[in-house]
């Protein structure tokens, strides 16, 4: 079965994930670490301490005890002559008399520890605090050394086990501290590795972003990793497919052309050469020439703007990169519309030189007169200025405008606007602005509809180009 | 005296509308549909101008052009039906000395044509001979020779050539070259003006690839030096 995330982990990005999951790793581990250490070294110096202390202890006793055979024993001097372990104090009790190391009293001593000791002939041993510090009291109850004794003699020592607790409080401190440390690292490891592992998505990210911008050869390093090859590989094969389909389609679009354009050839000169005899033509003959030269034109852009629509980005063909003057190629176009055009250039704007393809950009100026002309009422005005590192060519029309709903539509293929949408005379084919987009976008460019900045009716379509060498 | 138009086309409609259409020019048209045909037609002394359909049944449009530029230096243009760059560069490096992409406008193909056949006078009209280095041209001639040895340039490598001597040092952007060799008024293909530099650099080059006479000026065009 597969592992699965808690559904809201699931949601973390992944290498927040794997940084979690090696968090909690360290975590553990460290914990696992620092309890067993922390025990055992506790156990063991606990140990170690009531050994030697336990030894003393009976040592000591031994000593008392001798002393008893005395007649009047000196317990007084002779607690002061025991040797003392690390800070260990004592206490003799025979009958109502209590002979102690300066420091303890009585009542220092544990009860339960005095009652047991009462009870039985052996040595207990146990734990407590006393005023806040850990202590080991051995208690003993010695055995008589004549009859004639009726008190019993009780010998307690007590044991001081601070230096235990200070060690034990350094190494909780070393173990904390190496615990963190651990964590820390593990969040560091965790996120290395998360890194690493997203590092081939990102490249094949990277390679697909390129592809999408029709960077169509684009590939992804292989790798030596076996995991990591079959990604590499895969997506290698795809972008060859994609790259060998692309250009089945691109050598597509250049069979049809050539198919399309040999009997548009035949057409067109044939007709300009009946136009060149129409004095021989009855009336008649003259308009249904007409009317058959009307539709070669239409079919013949038709099939020019579908060309040039369907050739794929990346295909240098036609899109031949030189300087363009956009001022100078406007003026040309304009100047062929006649003199009713008003055309207002700014001085900035009088130079106005991009990088591009000429015939691309005339055409995207050629669309747009035209579509003002055919659809607009006419072009009233053209402007060229130079905004920013820009220069924006404004073609301006007398027409119906365009709705804002409407704005981003009629540059899709084959749109048509409410003014054009009866099929007729001068109607385009509706790929005019749709190749004025496609143009300006693989100018780096772009356009945009809006209303007639004069209130007057009439649409105003902006083409706004990067200057060469602000791209 | 009358022009003679080659037309090379596999396709009968075609070349026969353009015959129509070239002999309304008063102009006499043989018709050609295949490479070989057309080597057989051709003569240096009675053909003035070669129409070559790129995409031939059999040798095409190419070869033909390169057998021709073997022996006669007649003007030659290329029509194609697809406009890549490779078929439009590998035509003009055939040799042919302008293109038309179909559809075109018979009025197009009679003004290149014209513009073609035009006589080798520079437009600033100056015909004099000239010396730049070791060559020497004469205009009025079509003429030009390097260390006393005549060069083959064809017409249009001729007028590249006299139109760059005439304004020496000078640079020439494509647009001005197309439009006084070719004829061009606005929408010249720049890439005529560049291949048919590199194929005079190869005649009158010591060193085609470090030009001594024909330097480019990066993004403005060419200028002889002088």
């Amino acid at each position: 079965m597969r592992l699965r995330w808690p559904r809201p982990l699931r949601r973390l990005p992944l290498r927040a994930r794997v940084v979690g999951a090696f968090t909690l790793g360290a975590l553990l581990a460290a914990f696992l670490l620092v309890v067993m250490t922390y025990s055992l070294s506790r156990g063991s110096m606990l140990g170690l301490r009531q050994d030697s202390s336990e030894a003393q202890f009976f040592a000591n006793a031994t000593q008392v005890q001798g002393s008893l055979r005395a007649e009047s024993p000196d317990f007084a001097v002779l607690l002061e002559s025991l040797p003392s372990l690390s800070g260990s104090r004592s206490i003799v009790r025979t009958g109502p008399d209590i002979w102690r190391s300066p420091s303890l009293v009585p009542s220092d001593l544990p009860d339960e520890l005095v009652e047991a000791v009462e009870r039985s002939d052996q040595a207990h041993a146990m734990r407590y605090r006393l005023d806040g510090v850990p202590q080991l009291a051995l208690g003993l109850r010695l055995r008589p050394a004549a009859v004639s004794q009726l008190s019993e003699t009780l010998y307690f020592e007590v044991v001081p086990l601070s230096e235990i607790e200070a060690t034990l409080a350094s190494l909780r401190l070393i173990l904390g501290v190496g615990a963190a440390l651990t964590v820390l690292i593990g969040v560091a490891v965790g996120a290395w590795a998360g890194g690493r592992l997203l590092r081939p998505l990102a490249t094949v990210s990277d390679a697909a972003n390129s592809i999408a911008h029709g960077r169509f050869d684009t590939r992804v390093e292989r790798s030596d990793d076996p995991d990591l090859a079959v990604i590499v590989e895969s997506f290698n094969d795809m972008a060859d497919a994609m790259e060998r389909r692309i250009a089945r389609d691109a050598r597509f679009a250049s069979d049809v052309s050539h198919e399309l354009r040999s009997p548009l050839q035949t057409l067109r000169s044939s007709i300009d050469y009946l136009n060149g005899h129409r004095d021989e033509l009855s009336a008649q003959g003259a308009t249904a020439l007409d009317l058959l030269a009307a539709e070669v034109d239409r079919f013949q852009q038709l099939v020019q703007d579908l060309l040039e629509i369907s050739r794929p980005d990346a295909d240098g063909s036609v899109f031949e990169r030189g300087l363009v003057n956009i001022t100078e190629l406007v003026q040309h176009r304009v100047g062929t519309l006649g003199p009713d055009v008003e055309l207002n250039i700014t001085a900035a704007a009088t130079n106005a030189v991009v990088i591009g393809d000429k015939r691309g950009l005339a055409q995207v100026f050629d669309n747009l007169l035209r579509n003002a002309e055919k659809h607009g009422g006419g072009v009233t005005r053209v402007g060229i200025s130079r905004p920013g590192n820009l220069v924006r060519v404004a073609v301006e029309d007398d027409g119906p405008g365009v709705t804002p709903s409407e704005r981003d539509l009629v540059f899709e293929r084959f749109t048509r606007g409410a003014a054009a949408r009866k099929r007729g005379a001068g109607t385009g084919a509706g790929l005019g602005l749709a190749l004025v987009y496609e143009h300006t976008r693989r100018h780096g460019g772009s356009v945009r509809v809006e209303s007639r900045p004069d209130g007057e009716r009439g649409a105003r379509f902006v083409v706004e180009l990067p200057i060469a060498g602000h791209r | 005296m009358t022009t003679n138009v080659l037309a090379v086309e596999d396709d009968e409609r075609i070349r026969t509308a353009l015959r129509l259409a070239l002999e309304d020019e008063g102009w006499q048209v043989s018709e050609a549909e295949s490479c070989e045909e057309a080597l057989e037609r051709f003569t240096p002394e009675g053909t003035d101008v070669v129409l070559v359909d790129i995409m031939l049944p059999g040798l095409d449009g190419f070869e033909l052009c390169r057998s021709i530029r073997r022996i006669s230096h007649v003007p030659i243009i290329m029509v194609t039906a697809r406009d890549d760059t490779h078929d439009v560069v590998a035509g003009l490096e055939a040799g042919a000395d302008d293109y038309l992409t179909k559809p075109f406008a018979p009025k197009e193909l009679s003004a290149r044509i014209r513009a073609l056949l035009r006589r080798s006078r520079t437009v600033d009209g100056s015909d004099l001979p000239r010396t730049v280095g070791d060559l020497e041209i004469y205009p009025d001639e079509g003429v030009v020779t390097k260390g006393g040895d005549e060069l083959h340039l064809t017409k249009t490598e001729f007028r590249l050539l006299c139109e760059l001597s005439d304004n020496p040092g000078k640079v020439l952007s494509r647009e001005q070259l197309l439009e006084r060799v070719w004829g061009y008024d606005y929408f010249g293909d720049g890439r005529l003006v560049d291949v048919h530099v590199r194929r005079l650099r190869l005649k009158i080059e010591d060193d085609p690839a470090s030009p001594r006479y024909v330097a480019t000026a990066r993004g403005l065009g060419y200028k002889l030096r002088a």
